[in-house]
């Protein structure tokens, strides 16, 4: 957690504030400031929290707890791993994890390959509607998939790619955000790296692999995170493609325990926990980062 | 390119043969490097695009014994005249217009209190990020258990002494309360971008504000708003996007109910297609749906240029 840095920060300001009402003042609203901030923030987190405890509270214990309100609520009488051990050792939840997580590292894998080539040569080479090619590549890779996802099932249908792991992975691959933001972090690289590498004998692919994609961490792993939340929590394109269970990934298998079974909720709120593990991590981590460079690009 | 042609001083025809072969070079591993992105654009967006164009044409009849035939626009002459089709329309709207400024105006209140003197910012910025981490179909499962009529929500209301909402079981609260759970999910992860939209904002002018006693009110007006217009106008476009696919929530706990209250199109499409068998009527509503969210990527696109010719 990215805690330490603000307590000092807000010394420093408070302590620029000049004169001694000033300063008083300037604490008064700090303290008023940091509940608000702080209600705010419990909002957010007691429903949270509310699922981590669910997770850990004996199943028949979830309904009874509900109503009428009493300590019971954020309280559980003992505290159990049964959600767990049931949702990943009776049902077929953590072969739905594999999968989930199969198809997550195919679709950074090929997505960053497919990114990195297509931003190399937008932002490399000068050829005749290079800004047009730009634009098209762009804006059709962001419109949501979600929108043609249902033709393009019935088209993967067709192929044969239903109920394939490759069906699931390739709509993953193409990711308009992705593009631009290593393109534009590209544009920023000096052409003279290139020239002196060309000098070198290396070829193009060489100059990607050896001087870009090396000057670049900071933009790969912006769009590996973008391509990665999006097939991780991928809900709709799973849906529509695969009716066999085995090859069901982990956010489907959470909701069927929800339709058929609806009174598992102990098993539902510890499926959500364990998919939350993998982008809680890698987000808190990577926080600030996350939202600096897919807004405000690859300038350091 | 400059220091190839010095290693060849005075050759000039050499220099333009060269110069050709170059051009002729980078053509070729343009052509190789864009192929791989152009050959999935072309599979995964123009063909179900306009298979989905071509479908939505045609009449099928259910059971597949009759061939198709074509229709030309008689589906979408039949979703506009039908007024569940148009009340879904206007419902997906007015759903936008509601949600949109609603997740990005208290995104950027947040935002704002949290790059002011607070302590601990850092945790109170995670607490709110952790909903985004949780995959959405726990979310919706969560809040579809909080929100029951015998749920801990109603217990709370209850004990302030208030009476128990039905929440998602009735036509005029259930939209809201997909709003609800869907801003919980949302607005940390908008408030990041604008906490690094804020953070860029130079604190001179902040200090100048200060200087000229200007209250926090005045400085938000004068100084925050203008200077952020670009991100906010960005975020509110991507969130946008984002909620007019809108899909799990609807799915997931109500299925357009009740009383198709909370139907929007992204569900609509999908029930057309696989609920009822309307396969060319649910291409039509695509065809509908593609073409809003073209409008506003291509909105979210010209942000994000002109974003990086300003920086």
């Amino acid at each position: 957690m990215s805690t330490v840095e603000s307590v000092p920060l807000s010394e420093v300001t408070s302590g620029r504030a000049a004169g001694s009402t000033g300063q008083r003042r300037g604490r008064n609203t700090s303290l008023i400031r940091t509940v608000l901030a702080a209600v705010i923030a419990a909002a957010f987190i007691i429903p949270a929290a509310w699922i981590l405890i669910n997770s850990f509270r004996p199943n028949q214990e979830i309904l009874s707890s509900l109503t009428p309100l009493s300590w019971g609520l954020i309280i559980p009488s003992r505290l159990t791993l049964e959600n767990y051990t049931g949702l990943l050792f009776e049902g077929g939840f953590s072969r739905a994890l594999l999968n989930s997580l199969i198809v997550a590292v195919f679709s950074v894998l090929f997505g960053l390959i497919v990114s990195t080539l297509a931003a190399y040569a937008l932002a490399v080479f000068s050829f005749p509607g290079r800004n047009a090619v730009f634009a098209v590549v762009v804006i059709s890779f962001m419109v949501p998939f979600e929108a043609i996802a249902i033709p393009l099932s019935q088209q993967f249908t067709d192929w044969g790619l239903g109920n394939t792991l490759i069906g699931l992975i390739l709509p993953g691959i193409g990711n308009g955000l992705a593009i631009f933001n290593l393109r534009q972090h590209f544009l920023g690289i000096p052409s003279s790296y290139r020239e002196a590498a060309m000098l070198d004998g290396a070829s193009e692919p060489r100059i990607v692999a050896s001087v870009y994609v090396p000057m670049s961490s900071a933009a790969l792993m912006n769009s590996a995170l973008l391509i990665f939340l999006g097939q991780w929590t991928a809900y709709l394109w799973p849906l529509l493609l695969v009716t066999e269970n085995e090859l069901q990934v982990a956010p489907i298998a959470l909701a069927l325990t929800f339709g058929e079974r609806s009174a598992d909720y102990g098993q539902n709120f510890a499926g959500s926990i364990l998919l939350s593990l993998l982008p809680a991590l890698v987000l808190l981590v990577l926080q600030r980062f996350f939202g600096r460079v897919s807004i405000s690009s690859g300038e350091k | 390119m400059s220091s190839m042609v010095k290693t060849q001083p005075g050759a000039a025809p050499a220099k333009v043969g060269r110069r050709r072969l170059d051009r002729r070079r980078q053509h070729f591993w343009a052509v190789a490097f864009l192929a791989p992105a152009l050959v999935s654009l072309l599979v995964l967006r123009l063909l179900p695009t306009l298979d989905a164009v071509v479908a939505s044409t045609y009449k099928a009849f259910p059971g597949g014994l009759v061939a198709a035939t074509f229709t030309g626009l008689g589906n979408y002459q039949d979703l506009f005249g039908s007024e569940a089709f148009v009340d879904t329309l206007q419902r997906t709207l007015w759903f936008n217009l509601v949600i949109n400024p609603l997740q990005i105006g208290l995104a950027l209140l947040i935002a704002v209190l949290l790059v002011q003197r607070v302590r601990l910012t850092g945790l109170w910025k995670t607490l709110i990020f952790v909903p985004v981490t949780i995959p959405i179909v726990g979310s919706c499962i969560a809040w579809s258990a909080a929100l029951q009529p015998e749920g801990p929500v109603n217990a709370i209301i209850a004990a302030l002494g208030g009476s128990p909402q039905p929440f998602f079981n009735s036509p005029s609260q259930a939209i809201w309360s997909i709003i609800l759970v869907a801003s919980w999910i949302g607005i940390g992860y908008w408030m990041l971008f604008l906490i690094a939209g804020l953070q860029d904002v130079p604190s001179e002018l902040y200090e100048a504000a200060r200087i000229d006693r200007a209250g926090p009110i005045r400085t938000f007006f004068l100084i925050t708003l203008p200077l952020m217009k670009r991100p906010i106008l960005f975020v509110l476009v991507a969130d946008t996007v984002a909620n007019f696919v809108l899909f799990v929530p609807v799915q997931l706990i109500t299925k357009g109910g009740p009383e198709s209250s909370t139907t929007l199109l992204m569900f609509d499409a999908y029930r057309v297609t696989f609920g009822y068998g309307s396969r060319n009527l649910g291409a039509a509503e695509v065809v509908i749906l593609t073409f809003i969210m073209l409008f506003f990527v291509f909105l979210q696109f010209r942000l994000l240029r002109e974003e990086k010719n300003q920086a």
